[in-house]
């Protein structure tokens, strides 16, 4: 059985600071790690991996250079090999492009039975990835996943999250499962897998190399344009109240009242 | 004006103000400074920890007649831990992944 | 589970990043374990990296034809020197064409920024760095040092490089120092404060590229071993305060540190150069200054100390140095590991090589020169006494009062009378063995 993980390379948004506009975020030189939902995608092929013989699971990313040093990680928790397209045409992408080179890439491994991914990505989470992988594919999906289990050859059964319900379906492999945060407690790998993990395969494409087309991905193919990406406005008044402490507390009534907080 | 007047002062900041301008990882399950109080409260009489922290990160309970530290702010300059020559502090750096990461240093 | 590799170097610090470049360069695995999230990322300096005594053991990477790839924040062309009296203050400023021409003399720098870009370019020499890693204790193997262990998985090597910085926690558990004295440190507190580059260039009289110095000593650390510190960077100041800690623990319970910070960053002399700017991150970090009388041996079997670990930091009064020690022995350390694999033998003699090339280098030679510096240092009439006489004595040539002015000399002479002179004459016959 053959598992691929989508893996994104994110900035680590706990190094995120804001210019001193306080809105334009830097994002230049943040370091790089793995988006956290798919570590628990990733954890749970491992998990399935080390239930059953013959299950050999791939590390799916795209992205730069970096990419190489990241993917490590996913190496190091239990994925067998990775599988990296590195082009500089992918920064510039949005959702449409990277399903599109996903879905050749999964086509290019070949013989895949599962992919498995997060709800949403730690960055823009639009969740539309698992999704437009699964039609480009034309394999079923399964979404927010919480309990996932093989039944039986080539057949799947999954618990999904619905909030105040939960949900099991079952559908035939191949297919596409995106998964919560609820699903696993993603492994933190020993410094010896660490160590391991730089000797595992790791095979590498360009975009040409999959066949794909750089306009495919880029320029006109682009469906969804960013135009901002700004912290929201914060609507704080910064009154500062002045004069004696019961001038200060008379204030300071009048203003909650004005602003309707007291009656 | 407005823009001037920004530009003409310094920034003077509480001290949690300037820490909440770093990135922490905090690691809720274990404290990297553990005080021992007995070892504090019997030996120890200049209680350097109260003003050496540049973080200032350590108080002195009266009710509970204890130093208290509030490890999550930490710097891990270790200054604290050198300084208490008592040896009431177990000081170690935090798990690895957590604590201050610096971005400029 | 275990793994082997050549040589373990626990801190992707300066000096374990030297030696990683070295030792991957001639074919070693090498691994190297860093606690935080990325190298540098638990690092603090204050800023500036001397270059001449670093360049030739890195000639590749600090090499003209490559000096231009290194992510300095710029080259130091402007040196001042203030002494701080209670309220006045006299500087010096010192530039010359030297400074600003040829090679680099020396660079104000990041940690963040500088130790990943070395981090990533020993990466690409073939060196495994492996942050996010903690190392919490040493193999052992017939009473040698034969590997390390994280969070219960070890890794073996032939022999362990320890460059874990100023608080050593490897040194401690190899029992190669014992409990780290007051003394024997300082504590540098920082804070980092962002401002456009234009503005940074307008109010140090710098070009793009260039940077200033600036240090400050005297009233600011209330007679307390120690001063301030100023570096330009390409948008940003590092401002920072040091203190003694033995200082501190003489001084007792009637200062905050982080007060005294805040009081310098408030001192007319400090204002205008940052105003306007926002503090974008407060940092603090230990500093070894203490004498070669006091180092610890850097050797033990199967395990060598480099960097602040080794205790490598110098005040020299007047410039402060530890990053260009670090590199250096980093570098030293790698070639001695090289030598004694050459042997086939890791013990303590075999390495005690590393002892001799850093003696016979210019980091134990800079140290030997300076070690009388320390303990000089700790008089804390350098701090209030001068500072406030100098202050003194250029206020009463520069003030024009009332009453009809004293001839230069009598007000010389006024000030140079009221001098304990005593003291002064003991603290003149010390300068003289720096």
């Amino acid at each position: 059985m053959k598992i691929v993980v989508c893996m994104k390379q994110v900035v680590d948004l706990a190094q995120l600071r804001f210019k001193s506009d306080g809105r334009t975020p830097v994002l230049e030189g943040l370091p790089m790690i793995l988006s956290a939902f798919e570590k628990h995608a990733l954890e749970e092929a491992v998990r399935i991996k080390e239930a059953q013989a013959d299950v050999h699971v791939i590390a799916l990313s795209a992205g730069s250079t970096k990419l190489k040093e990241t993917i490590k990680e996913a190496l190091a928790i239990g994925a067998d090999e990775a599988a990296l397209v590195i082009d500089p045409a992918i920064k510039d992408t949005d959702v449409s492009g990277s399903s599109r080179l996903l879905a050749g890439a999964i086509e290019a491994i070949g013989e895949v039975d599962l992919v498995l991914t997060g709800e949403g990505s730690d960055d823009e989470y639009s969740g539309q990835i698992p999704s437009r992988v699964a039609a480009r594919l034309g394999w079923p999906q399964i979404t927010t996943v919480r309990e996932l289990a093989l039944a039986g050859e080539k057949r799947l059964r999954a618990v999904r999250d619905m909030e105040n319900s939960l949900e099991v379906v079952e559908c035939d492999l191949p297919a596409v499962v995106s998964v919560t945060s609820e699903l696993n407690t993603p492994r933190l790998p020993p410094l010896t897998a660490i160590l391991k993990a730089g000797r595992k395969p790791t095979q590498e494409w360009t975009l040409t190399e999959l066949g794909i087309n750089a306009d495919e991905i880029g320029g006109k193919a682009i469906q969804i344009e960013v135009l901002s990406n700004l912290a929201p406005e914060q609507e704080r008044k910064n009154e500062m109240l002045e004069g004696t402490l019961e001038e200060q507390i008379d204030a300071l009534l009048r203003a909650l009242e004005h602003e309707g907080v007291l009656a | 004006m407005a823009q001037d007047d920004a530009q003409s002062s310094i920034e003077i900041l509480s001290l949690e103000d300037k820490l909440g301008r770093n990135v922490f990882k905090i690691d809720k399950e274990s404290p990297h400074i553990v005080i021992d109080h007995d070892i504090c409260r019997q030996q120890c009489t200049l209680r350097p920890c109260l003003f050496v922290c540049p973080a200032h990160l350590y108080t002195f309970n009266d009710e509970r007649d204890e130093v208290f530290v509030d490890y999550e702010g930490c710097l891990e300059c270790g200054t604290c831990m050198i300084v208490c020559e008592d040896e009431a502090l177990t000081w170690h750096y935090p798990r690895a992944g957590y604590g201050i990461q610096y971005r400029f240093g | 589970m275990s793994e082997k590799v050549d040589v373990v170097i626990v801190g992707a610090g300066l000096a374990g990043l030297g030696a990683a470049y070295h030792l991957a360069e001639a074919g070693l695995e090498v691994l190297v374990v860093e606690r935080g999230d990325y190298p540098g990322s638990k690092n603090v300096t204050g800023g500036r990296l001397y270059l001449n005594p670093v360049r030739p053991y890195f000639p590749d990477l600090l090499g003209d034809e490559r000096i231009g790839e290194v992510p300095f924040e710029g080259r130091v062309v402007k040196e001042r020197l203030t002494m701080v009296a209670e309220d006045a203050s006299t500087t010096v400023e010192f530039q010359s064409s030297r400074m600003g021409e040829g090679p680099m003399h020396s660079a104000t720098l990041l940690r963040g920024v500088f130790d990943r870009w070395l981090g990533d370019v020993v990466s690409e020499r073939g060196a495994m760095i492996v942050p996010g890693y903690k190392v919490d204790d040493l193999v052992w193997n017939e009473g040698k040092v034969a590997g390390i262990l994280s969070a219960g998985d070890e890794v073996l090597a032939d022999v362990v490089l320890a460059a874990d910085g100023a608080l050593s926690f490897i040194a401690e558990r190899a029992v190669l120092r014992h409990r780290l004295e007051p003394k024997h440190f300082a504590m540098g507190i920082k804070e980092l404060i962002e401002l456009p580059p234009d503005r940074v260039q307008e109010r140090f009289g710098v070009q793009p590229g260039q940077s200033a110095s600036h240090l400050f000593f005297g009233s600011l650390t209330q007679g307390m071993l120690g001063g301030g510190f100023l570096y330009t960077n390409r948008e940003s100041v590092s401002l920072g305060l040091v203190l003694g800690m033995g200082a501190m623990l003489d001084k007792g319970d009637v200062f905050q540190a982080h007060e005294l910070m805040d009081a310098f960053k408030a001192r007319p002399e400090i204002q205008p150069l940052i105003a306007g700017g926002r503090v974008v991150e407060y940092s603090a970090h230990a500093i070894p200054e203490s004498s070669v009388n006091d180092m610890p041996r850097l050797v033990c079997d199967g395990m060598l100390l480099a960097g602040d670990a080794a205790g490598l930091g110098l005040n020299m009064g007047i410039t402060v140095r530890g990053m260009d020690f670090a590199l250096a022995s980093g570098a030293i350390a790698a070639k001695s590991i090289l030598e004694a694999r050459e042997d086939g033998d890791f013990s303590a003699q075999s390495l005690a090589r590393y002892e001799v090339a850093l003696r016979d280098s210019f980091v134990l030679r800079d140290h030997r020169t300076f070690a009388a510096m320390p303990s000089f240092l700790e008089n804390p009439r350098l701090y209030t006494l001068y500072p406030e006489w100098v202050s003194g004595l250029l206020g009463d040539v520069f003030w024009i009062g009332k009453s009809p002015k004293e001839s230069l000399w009598r007000t010389i002479w006024n000030r140079v009378r009221r001098l304990p002179w005593i003291s002064a004459l003991r603290d003149a016959l010390k300068v003289r063995r720096l």
